[in-house]
């Protein structure tokens, strides 16, 4: 009988997790191990040619001009994600500050905040990329209407400013992520531990530093890494913005633009490369994991010791 | 509130603050970030109301919202309903999918024990920082192989793999939440698993199920990606995709475009201003343990 | 009653594909042709039509698909055993890439005799490199060239230009009236290629190309490198931000009579004319220094129509190839689509078409696609993000030629040293 009541419960508990467990595997881990499996090999086109042991990532990491074209994309991620932990999260950190205290309207500015973050990056690209028009863009007239014609320029077509305009739209879409992140995170502290740290000082930086970040580490921590793993994979604001090729002159060329570009190809270079792009796939799977491992582990441990 | 400069803090800022109050400080950011925010939607939803030379020469000008050209064009001349029906089925059948597949696997995850039943948590969870995106080579090829390429089949396969992980989160420590004594009093009586599962354990989690729809709702509404790569063929393509190829064709044509775009962002907009407190709760979700 | 009507429904529904199998005549042969001009659907399902009357048992399918992604679904299709019976495949690189995996029927003098007449380059263009087998019948030529706005170049007393500097004289009389001299813009890549060329064949010379081809030049040859200064050179009568113009919004000014000149492809000439169906519009080929040389244009085939190497109705795809490369085919084609054929003896209705057949007596290749687009990085990739650089006022142009040639010369022998 219990025997029975045993068998009858695990066939129950297979029943229930072996379904999920197929889709992850299937489409999970089967293609991410197949990501690595493919880069060692040489393509012609769809088909999988001969076993080339470390070819395709010596293409991409040290033969020219492909190294170098490696080498900017992965630079102009880093400054991605740096320009954002700072325009983004920063300004997410300030608004949720100020949105805190419920002040009049908290709750009307709290749901515009967010609003871009639902609508869709193919929206929010096609948008400002009509805005930044040099000549009928809403951005340039704005500047002549106040009598800045000088300020008035191709945003978009500039090396000096076409990856600043994509940072900034990005922020704007995206900024009331953390923001409402960091409010949540406020709204856990307890009163009484602010009144009390109140009555020892009145200093306003203070007190942000030494009571309340620590207390809002851990939602800072997950919005820190997401914006990691969402820079290193930055592909369709450029995308729409921008196009394929990350114009002008590769001035906005990213990681992923460059991967999809060597994989599936664009109509200028004519030739797709599978192989070297499961290289650059490989490559960029493996900054981000081993990254974000250390960091999360880095920043939790910092978390307890405070 | 009251308002308290201190000795430290810097003389200008002092002053500042002295002069507006800090709440005074506070709502000029609060007013001027909303502005921002809601700007450039209220000038997108404008310009859709307008023709080309009135968004050139008057782009900030209110227009005559009676004016619904731009609209009719795009109703009667383009297949943007075909993309929203698509885009409505794969978002619709991906997260039913996601929420029963995510729930089984939860389930048996937080309600029972059994050998593994942890490292079978982590593997779920690891799949929460794994960018699926650079798996579309294999992705690809795969569903080559499948004979799924082209088809809707394709994109929900891949939606329900990016969704299954943080619903089974989600409903892990949801359902871990809930007390024992129900289910013992039900097993007591001889109720069979399953019906312990539907009966009693299953009612108590619509708030997390649909935390965890919403949270997989924005994503796979707004995808772009996995389309560009697997769909082809102009009827199956999702609003995203869709409105991509809308552009294309009436590229020279802004009113057009602009209201293309407002007609694209409302159906999500208006579901979030009526449900934005469930959005925000279940888009942050992820962040928030 | 409800529920049986339902289900009756539901048996029709069933049985509907099965009766039309059923009733469709056993000894047609039907052969599906794959394209990326979904704009044309009209006129080749009439093409298609002629075809069908002249060749009963024979039907063929059309079925266009997305030009931006045609490649990608071609090559998914033949990897996947789905290949159609025939197909448009673009020339050169593209071209390859689908040949190379052996999925194309090889065709010969037997078995489409006409190719014997077809231009050499043309025939070329789908001729794969490595064995020298052609697998597709040529369809549409491409000119690099300058179209322009009659009513504007009348207006101002404007002729077609005989040497550069009237070139340049018209732009600075069409600034000075207050209008854009050209529509271009730089901030779509591959639309400085085609500036590059439309703009700067004649200066480059067709002894140049001859030059280069032979392995004596490369890209930092003193005449490829003035052509670079000439485009350099329209700089200031591009209109305001124009590094931020992008391809349509570039369209849009031409169309609209904003701007007086649009450098580009002879392809532009239909989508102009859709758009705006008052334009009038002139052509002329870029001069170089001198008068009197004769200015030169760019040209490239753009694909050809080619058979599965799988098809199982050989003969009915042979019969089709064949249609496709006669005259009666290239005279409909001319007409109906516009576009400049290969096929000999074929007149122009049109008189602007009947203009660009005339300039195209004069050419050279438009090198970095017809030469350069089989291996990474492209020539294309190339020249398109240098000229952009250049226009952008951050490079010269012997930095643009240097670039260039050492990219090539990473899979191109002759310009290793």
């Amino acid at each position: 009988m219990l025997n029975f009541r045993l068998t009858g419960r695990g066939l129950w508990i297979a029943f229930l997790i072996i379904p999920p467990l197929a889709v992850m595997v299937t489409f999970v881990a089967y293609p991410i191990v197949s990501a690595l499996a493919y880069a060692f090999y040489d393509w012609n086109g769809l088909q999988r040619g001969e076993f080339v042991w470390f070819e395709n990532f010596r293409i991409v990491l040290f033969q020219e001009p492909f190294a170098e074209w490696t080498r900017r994309a992965f630079m102009h991620n880093v400054i991605v994600f740096f320009s954002l932990m700072v325009v983004q999260n920063g300004f997410g950190f300030i608004l949720a500050y100020a949105l805190w205290r419920e002040p009049f309207g908290a709750a009307f500015h709290r749901v515009a905040v967010f609003l871009p973050v639902v609508l869709s990056t193919v929206i929010i690209g096609f948008l400002w990329k009509l805005f930044f028009h040099p000549i009928f863009g809403v951005v340039n007239q704005s500047l002549r209407a106040v009598g800045l014609d000088d300020l008035a320029q191709p945003w978009l077509g500039q090396s000096e400013t076409a990856l600043g305009a994509l940072i900034f739209v990005n922020a704007w879409a995206w900024v009331g992520f953390p923001t409402l992140v960091f409010l949540a995170g406020l709204q856990r502290i307890p009163p009484e531990l602010l009144d009390a740290a109140r009555m020892e000082t009145d200093n306003e930086w203070i007190l942000i530093r030494k009571i309340v970040w620590p207390l809002i580490a851990p939602s800072a921590t997950i919005v820190f890494i997401l914006l990691f793993i969402g820079s290193f994979n930055w592909f369709e604001l450029p995308y729409i913005m921008v196009g394929l090729d990350g114009s002008p002159f590769g001035s906005t060329d990213v990681l992923g633009l460059y991967f999809y570009r060597t994989a599936f190809g664009n109509q200028s270079a004519g030739v797709q490369d599978f192989g070297q792009g499961s290289a650059l796939a490989v490559l960029i799977f493996a900054f981000i994991a081993v990254v974000a491992a250390f960091w999360t582990v880095r920043l939790r441990r910092r978390e307890i010791q405070i | 509130m009251t308002t308290a400069p201190t000795m430290a803090a810097p003389m200008a800022e002092r002053g500042l603050v002295g002069t507006l109050g800090r709440a005074g400080l506070v709502q000029i950011l609060l007013i001027a970030n909303t502005f921002l925010m809601l700007f450039p939607v209220v000038i997108m939803v404008f310009s859709g109301f307008k023709s080309n030379v009135e968004i050139f020469q008057q782009p900030f000008a209110i227009p005559d919202f009676t004016n619904l050209e731009n609209f009719v064009r795009i109703a009667t001349e383009t297949t943007f309903p075909r993309y929203m029906f698509n885009s409505i089925f794969v978002t619709g059948t991906s997260i039913g999918l996601i929420l029963m597949l995510g729930t089984m696997a939860a389930y048996a995850i937080g309600r029972y024990e059994f050998f593994g039943a942890s490292f079978l948590l982590l593997f779920f969870i690891a799949g929460l920082t794994l960018p699926l995106k650079l798996a579309i080579i294999p992705l690809f090829i795969l569903f080559r192989d499948m004979g799924i390429l082209n088809t809707h089949l394709s994109l929900i396969a891949v939606y329900v793999a990016m969704g299954l992980p943080s619903t089974v989160f989600i409903m892990t420590g949801f359902l871990r939440s809930l007390p024992r004594e129900l289910e013992d009093a039900a097993r007591m009586d001889g109720a069979s698993e399953a019906r312990i599962m539907f009966k009693i354990m299953l009612p108590l989690c619509k708030p997390a199920l649909i935390i965890s729809a919403i949270h997989n709702l924005v994503p796979i509404w707004n995808d772009f990606f996995f389309p560009l790569v697997f769909i082809q063929q102009d009827s199956l393509k999702t609003l995203p995709q869709g409105l991509t190829t809308f552009i294309g064709e009436y590229n020279t044509d802004w009113g057009v475009m602009f209201a293309g775009l407002t007609l694209a962002a409302l159906p999500i907009t208006v579901l979030y201003i009526i449900l934005s407190r469930q959005f925000i709760n279940g888009m942050t979700s992820g962040a928030l343990k | 009653m409800q529920r049986k009507l339902i289900l009756s429904a539901l048996a029709a529904a069933v049985a509907a594909p099965a009766v039309i199998a059923a009733t469709a005549p056993t000894f047609a042969q039907e052969i599906s042709f794959w394209s990326w001009r979904q704009e044309d659907r009209e006129q080749y399902e009439e093409i298609i039509a002629r075809f069908e009357a002249q060749n009963p048992g024979v039907e063929v399918a059309f079925e266009a698909f997305e030009a931006s992604q045609y490649a990608t679904i071609l090559s998914t299709a033949l990897a996947a055993d789905n290949a159609p019976d025939s197909m448009m495949v673009r020339a050169y690189g593209a071209f390859e890439a689908v040949a190379n995996g052996g999925y194309l029927m090889p065709l010969d003098e037997d078995k489409v005799p006409a190719l014997a007449d077809f231009p050499q380059s043309a025939v070329d263009a789908v001729t794969l490199r490595s064995d020298g087998v052609t697998y597709a019948v040529p369809f549409a030529s491409q000119t690099m060239l300058v179209m322009y706005n009659k009513a504007i170049f009348d207006d101002l007393g404007i002729d077609e230009p005989q040497t550069w500097d009237d070139l340049i004289a018209a732009a600075e009389t069409i600034t000075e009236a207050g209008m854009f001299a050209f529509a271009n813009g730089t901030a779509t890549a591959w639309q400085n290629e085609t500036l590059t060329f439309s703009l700067g064949a004649s200066t480059m010379g067709q002894d140049f190309i001859a030059d280069m081809r032979a392995g004596e030049a490369d890209f930092t040859d003193e005449r490829f490198i003035e052509a670079l200064e000439k485009v350099n050179e329209i700089k200031p009568y591009l209109p305001d931000g124009y590094q931020g113009l992008d391809y349509p919004s570039a369209q849009q000014l031409f169309v609209s009579g904003l701007a007086a000149m649009f450098a580009g492809g002879s392809f532009e000439i239909a989508n102009f004319r859709s758009q705006n169906p008052d334009l009038e519009i002139g052509l002329f080929a870029a001069p170089g220094a001198d008068e009197g040389d004769t200015p030169l244009v760019a040209t490239f085939f753009d694909g050809g129509y080619a058979g599965s190497a799988t098809t199982e109705h050989e003969e009915a795809v042979l019969k089709w190839l064949n249609f496709l490369a006669t005259q009666e085919f290239g005279q409909m084609f001319a007409n109906s689509l516009g576009n400049i054929t290969p096929i000999p003896g074929v007149t122009f209705e049109d008189p602007l078409l009947q203009e660009v057949a005339d300039l195209n007596a004069n050419s050279i290749p438009y090198v970095m696609l017809t030469d350069f687009r089989y291996q990474e990085p492209s020539g294309s990739v190339l020249i398109q993000s240098e000229v952009q650089k250049m226009m952008a006022g951050e490079a010269t142009p012997e930095e643009v030629g240097q670039a260039v040639t050492e990219g090539i010369a990473t899979y191109h022998e002759p310009f290793q040293d």
